[in-house]
């Protein structure tokens, strides 16, 4: 079977000679907005051949070529847009709705949190226990192997600390520590 | 189709990354573990806490188990780091919870920690230690209706018996 090639040159030299032309006559709507090409007097040095019309205009450009153009507020916002932005409820600092009297010494507390005041008392209290623990045990790693009870002023001990270790603390039992 | 886990997502983690390393966190762990069983009541970072109280209760279910067992002083060698612990642990700590199915620990929320970081606190205490409590329940007052009329009840129903 013969394969016809025809060569690709005729017709790509019809098209180049086409587009020339309606290049010339200023006939390309897409290239210069309809005009011909500026055609000026120009010296014969390598570079683009096809100049933009802006920078033939212009003259020498004041800033250099290689600037980086940055966004910047074009307006300045007016109080009312202003206000509208820093009062959106979102911004706001939400109320705590989580706020209680305690009932033991009237301080104020969040609902899921322990009272800071019965705390702290609750804290000094096993913090001087823990200081006569330790005078009893002497040194550090002397835990001993039998659960230990807290007797006051003038506490005997029950049937029920038979085999317990026994901390004496000098002072009145107080009111919130309830003796099992 | 996404073949990759992209980063930061965790769901259905259930373990925190806590201290440097997966190593440091169960040190940190142990530690407080170990601080726990010694004093029976700890104040430290609620996450920590938190983190912490699954692993002080297993451990109160090993030693459940009793010292003669392999498993059981194994666990208990290697979360106390102070040896004298692991006789309390196996002498004090598992009878006084041997009628307990679960939960021997109580974790109870502290106002933030007064530093600049101002930490969310809370103290871990092992139940039925013999320190002052932290709680006091309440009960309800006998001004309130409810409770007015069941005073009225109970005061009608024992002239009804007297009578």
């Amino acid at each position: 079977v013969l394969v016809l090639v025809c060569s690709p040159l005729p017709r790509l030299r019809a098209l180049l000679q086409r587009c020339w032309g309606r290049l010339e006559r200023g006939l390309w709507p897409g290239i210069f907005g309809g005009q011909s090409p500026p055609w000026g007097p120009a010296l014969a040095v390598q570079g683009p051949a096809l100049v933009p019309q802006g920078i033939s205009d212009a003259g020498a450009p004041s800033l250099p070529e290689s600037v980086v153009w940055m966004a910047a507020p074009k307006q300045r916002r007016t109080i009312e847009v202003n206000r509208c932005r820093r009062r959106n409820p979102s911004k706001l600092i939400e109320i705590k709705r989580n706020i209680d009297v305690c009932p033991e010494c009237g301080n104020l507390k969040q609902k899921h949190v322990l009272c800071g005041y019965c705390y702290a008392k609750v804290k000094e209290e096993t913090r001087l226990i823990r200081m006569e623990i330790y005078k009893k045990e002497g040194g550090p790693f002397n835990a001993p192997a039998v659960e230990t009870v807290v007797l006051y002023e003038g506490e005997k001990p029950t049937e029920k600390d038979e085999g317990k270790r026994i901390i004496e603390r000098a002072r009145k039992r107080p009111s919130w520590f309830v003796q099992n | 189709m996404r073949l990759s886990v992209a980063a930061a997502i965790s769901h259905g983690r259930v373990y925190r990354r806590l201290g440097l390393s997966p190593r440091s966190r169960l040190d940190l762990l142990r530690n407080l573990v170990t601080a726990l069983v010694r004093y029976e009541r700890i104040e430290t970072p609620w996450a920590r806490a938190d983190e912490m109280r699954g692993y002080a209760e297993r451990l109160i279910d090993y030693a459940k188990r009793g010292d003669k067992d392999e498993r059981a002083m194994r666990m208990a060698d290697f979360w106390l780091t102070e040896k004298d612990l692991v006789h309390k642990l196996f002498k004090v700590l598992a009878p006084r919870f041997q009628p307990h199915a679960g939960s021997y620990t109580r974790l109870l929320q502290i106002p933030n920690r007064d530093g600049l970081d101002r930490a969310k606190m809370a103290v871990i205490e092992l139940k039925g230690n013999p320190l002052p409590p932290l709680v006091r329940p309440r009960r309800d007052s006998d001004r309130t209706l409810l409770n007015q009329l069941l005073k009225g009840y109970r005061q009608d129903a024992q002239r009804a018996r007297g009578t």
